[in-house]
C-alpha cells in the first residue's frame, strides 16, 4: 500500500507522534503500509519553507525506499525557483506540495502557475492538501480557510500537462472536481483520507464520475489516524481489482514509480 | 444482522506497540458485568423526512453499521432549522418512534426537546421515556448546559434515571457559528450542580479544540465524553482516555462511521478498555433504567 498523504516533522500548532522517520516507519509497518508520500509539517508555517525541506530531506535520506518525499515551495517566497531546484536535485524530491491559504497566495497567482510549470518540467507531481487542520479547531492566531475547489480547478485547466493528487478535502462530488465530464484535464488523483465510503459514499460516487483510476489511498498521518483510511479501504465495496488500484497502482502509476518499486513485496522496517 | 466486514477481533486488536495504562490518578470505575459487550454508538441520527431519501437514508445507516460491526446506534432526530418548536420536536420524535419500531433492537431513542418549552418539554420527555422505551435525551444548542431552564429537564432525567447527550465542542472565537453552544466547561458546571445527572458531551471529533475540551472535562467525574465527529487527530482517544479514564468514554461516530470505528481501532488499549468504550460503559448507562 502507498500512502500519499504524509508528513514529517513539528507542526506549529499541535503536539504530533509518530513524527520522526523512525516512528512513522514504525507506524506503517503496524499498518502494512510500504511506501508513504511525505513533506515537511513545519515547512507549512516556517516563513521559508525551505528550512522545512531541509530537514525532511535529512529525515528520510536512510529510507529512499519507503520514504517519497515532496518538497514544500511557496512561489510567493523569494528564491523560490532556488528552492524548487535543490529540492529536485539536491534533496531527490518527487513531487512539491502546496498551501496557497497558509502561504498566502493564489493557485492562479502568474508565480504559482510558473512554478507549477517549471516543476512540470521537471516530472515533479504537485500535491494539494486542501486543509491542514479542520477550521474548527484552528488556533485562535490563525483563520486558514480550505483551498476553494474551483481555483483548483482553474489551475488544472492553465497546466493541462502538470499531474496532481488532491489530499485533505471532501465534498468533491458538488464541485466539477468530482464530476463526469467536467471539462477538466485527467490530470489528478483524489485521495480518501476524509472521504466517506458509507452513506454518502463519495469515494463510490468519485469512481463512478472519474473513473477508478483517479481515486488514491491517503490517510494524512500521523495528523490523522492511519486506521480510518484503512477501514475505508475495508469496506468499500469494489472489486479486489479496484481495490488494488487505489491502494498503490493508481499513484504508482501517476508518480511514475519504478516497476520493481511498484511490485514489491511488502519488507517490513528498513533498518 | 449480517457478519460485519470489520470483525470485533479487528475492532479489539491492540496494533503494535506497549499497552497503554491508565494515568495516575485517572478515576478508576470497574466496568459493568455483562455477558456480551455490545459494541453501541451512542451518537447518531436518523435523517429527518424533509428529505425525501430520508428511508433510504435510514437504512443505509443499519447497513453501514452491519458492516462495521455496530449493533446498536442511539438516535436522536433534529429540527434542520433550530431552535425546535415543541410541534416540531414532538414530530421529530415520533419518527425516531417508528425508526426503533422498524429497527427492533438496532435502533435506541433519544428524546429532542428544547428546554425553553418547559412544561411542553418535559411531558414530552415523559412520553418518550416511560411510554415509548427511549433510552435518553438529546440536546442541542438552544441554550448552554449551565443556564437554569435547563435544570428541570435535567432533575427530570435523574427521576427517569437516563443520559443527556448534549451538543456540545469548543471552537475557535474566529468560526463560532453557533451563540448558545456548550463546551466540556458549560457541562462541568451543570455536572458539579448535579452529580447524579448522566451527562454526555458530544464529539470530541466533531466541535473545534479537542484537547481545550478533555482538559476542560478533567476534573468533571460525573461527565462522560463521546468520541464522534468527522476530525480524525491521532492521538486524541489517548488523551482523552489518558486524562479521564476509559471508563468515561463512549464511541459514537455522529454519522462519520469509518472515522469512528477508525479511532477506536487506532489507539493501543487493553482490550478490556476497548470494551468500555466500544459498549459496556453506554449499557452501564442504560441499565441504570433497566433499558440496557
Amino acid at each position: 500500500m502507498i500512502d500519499v498523504n504524509a508528513y514529517l516533522g513539528h507542526f506549529a500548532f499541535r503536539q504530533l507522534r509518530h513524527n520522526r522517520a523512525d516512528q512513522l516507519l514504525r507506524l506503517m509497518d503496524s499498518r502494512n503500509i510500504e511506501q508513504a508520500v511525505v513533506s515537511s509539517a513545519a515547512a507549512i508555517t516556517y516563513r521559508n519553507a525551505q528550512a522545512g525541506n531541509e530537514e525532511l530531506a535529512s529525515d528520510v535520506q536512510r529510507h529512499r525506499d519507503r520514504f517519497i518525499p515532496f518538497g514544500v515551495v511557496n512561489p510567493a517566497y523569494a528564491g523560490w525557483r532556488d528552492d524548487l531546484k535543490i529540492c529536485h536535485e539536491e534533496f531527490g524530491a518527487k513531487g512539491l506540495r502546496l498551501y496557497p491559504r497558509w502561504h498566502n497566495y493564489d493557485l492562479s497567482d502568474p508565480d504559482c502557475i510558473e512554478l507549477v510549470n517549471a516543476a512540470s518540467d521537471r516530472s515533479l507531481v504537485i500535491s494539494i492538501p486542501l486543509r491542514v487542520e479542520d477550521r474548527r479547531q484552528q488556533s485562535w492566531l490563525v483563520d486558514i480557510p480550505d483551498v476553494d475547489k474551483e481555483e483548483i480547478a482553474a489551475l488544472m485547466k492553465s497546466c493541462p500537462d502538470s499531474r496532481f493528487i488532491l489530499v485533505n478535502g471532501s465534498g468533491y462530488v458538488r464541485s466539477p472536481l468530482g464530476q463526469t465530464n467536467n471539462g477538466l484535464p485527467a490530470n489528478y488523483v483524489i485521495d480518501i483520507s476524509l472521504l466517506t465510503v458509507e452513506l454518502e459514499n463519495e469515494v463510490g460516487q468519485l469512481i463512478e464520475n472519474l473513473g477508478p483510476e483517479r481515486v488514491v489511498f491517503g490517510s494524512g498521518m500521523p495528523f490523522h489516524y492511519p486506521d480510518p483510511a484503512i477501514v475505508k479501504m475495508e469496506i468499500l465495496d469494489v472489486s479486489e481489482a479496484v481495490k488494488e488500484g487505489i491502494r498503490r497502482r493508481n499513484v504508482a502509476r501517476l508518480l511514475r514509480l519504478p516497476a520493481a518499486s511498484a511490485k514489491r513485496p511488502y519488507l517490513g522496517l528498513a533498518e | 444482522m449480517s457478519d460485519p466486514v470489520i470483525s470485533r477481533r479487528a475492532l479489539l486488536a491492540t496494533l503494535g506497540g506497549a499497552l497503554v495504562t491508565q494515568a495516575a490518578g485517572a478515576r478508576t470505575r470497574p466496568p459493568s458485568s455483562t455477558p456480551r459487550a455490545r459494541v453501541i454508538d451512542c451518537h447518531a441520527h436518523l435523517r429527518h423526512r424533509s428529505h425525501a431519501s430520508w428511508r433510504d437514508d435510514d437504512r443505509k445507516l443499519i447497513e453501514a453499521a452491519d458492516k462495521l460491526g455496530i449493533d446498536q446506534l442511539c438516535c436522536s432526530l433534529l429540527t434542520p432549522v433550530k431552535p425546535a418548536t415543541a410541534e416540531q420536536f414532538r414530530e421529530c420524535n415520533q419518527w425516531v418512534a417508528e425508526g426503533m419500531r422498524r429497527f427492533p433492537g438496532r435502533v435506541l431513542g433519544y428524546c429532542f426537546v428544547n428546554p425553553g418549552y418547559g412544561r411542553e418539554a418535559l411531558d414530552e420527555i415523559r412520553r418518550c421515556i416511560e411510554d415509548r422505551g427511549f433510552i435518553g435525551v438529546k440536546l442541542y444548542n438552544d441554550y448552554r448546559a449551565n443556564e437554569p431552564v435547563v435544570w428541570p429537564v435535567v432533575e427530570l432525567t435523574i427521576k427517569l434515571r437516563v443520559p443527556i447527550l448534549h451538543h456540545a465542542g469548543h471552537p475557535t472565537w474566529l468560526s463560532q457559528p453557533q451563540p448558545h453552544m456548550s463546551d466540556g466547561g458549560h457541562l462541568v458546571e451543570l455536572a458539579d450542580r448535579y452529580p447524579e445527572a448522566m451527562l454526555i458531551c458530544g464529539h470530541l471529533g466533531g466541535g473545534g479544540d479537542w484537547e481545550w475540551t478533555i482538559k476542560a472535562l478533567r476534573n468533571g467525574a460525573s461527565v462522560y465524553l463521546d468520541t464522534s465527529g468527522t476530525v480524525i487527530d491521532e492521538g486524541m482517544i489517548e488523551m482523552a482516555t489518558r486524562m479521564l479514564g476509559a471508563d468515561r468514554i463512549l464511541f459514537g461516530c455522529d454519522m462519520s462511521m469509518t472515522a469512528g470505528i477508525g479511532k477506536i481501532r487506532a489507539v493501543t488499549l487493553a482490550a478490556a478498555e476497548k470494551d468500555q468504550i466500544l459498549g459496556t460503559n453506554m449499557q452501564g448507562l442504560l441499565s441504570r433504567r433497566g433499558t440496557a
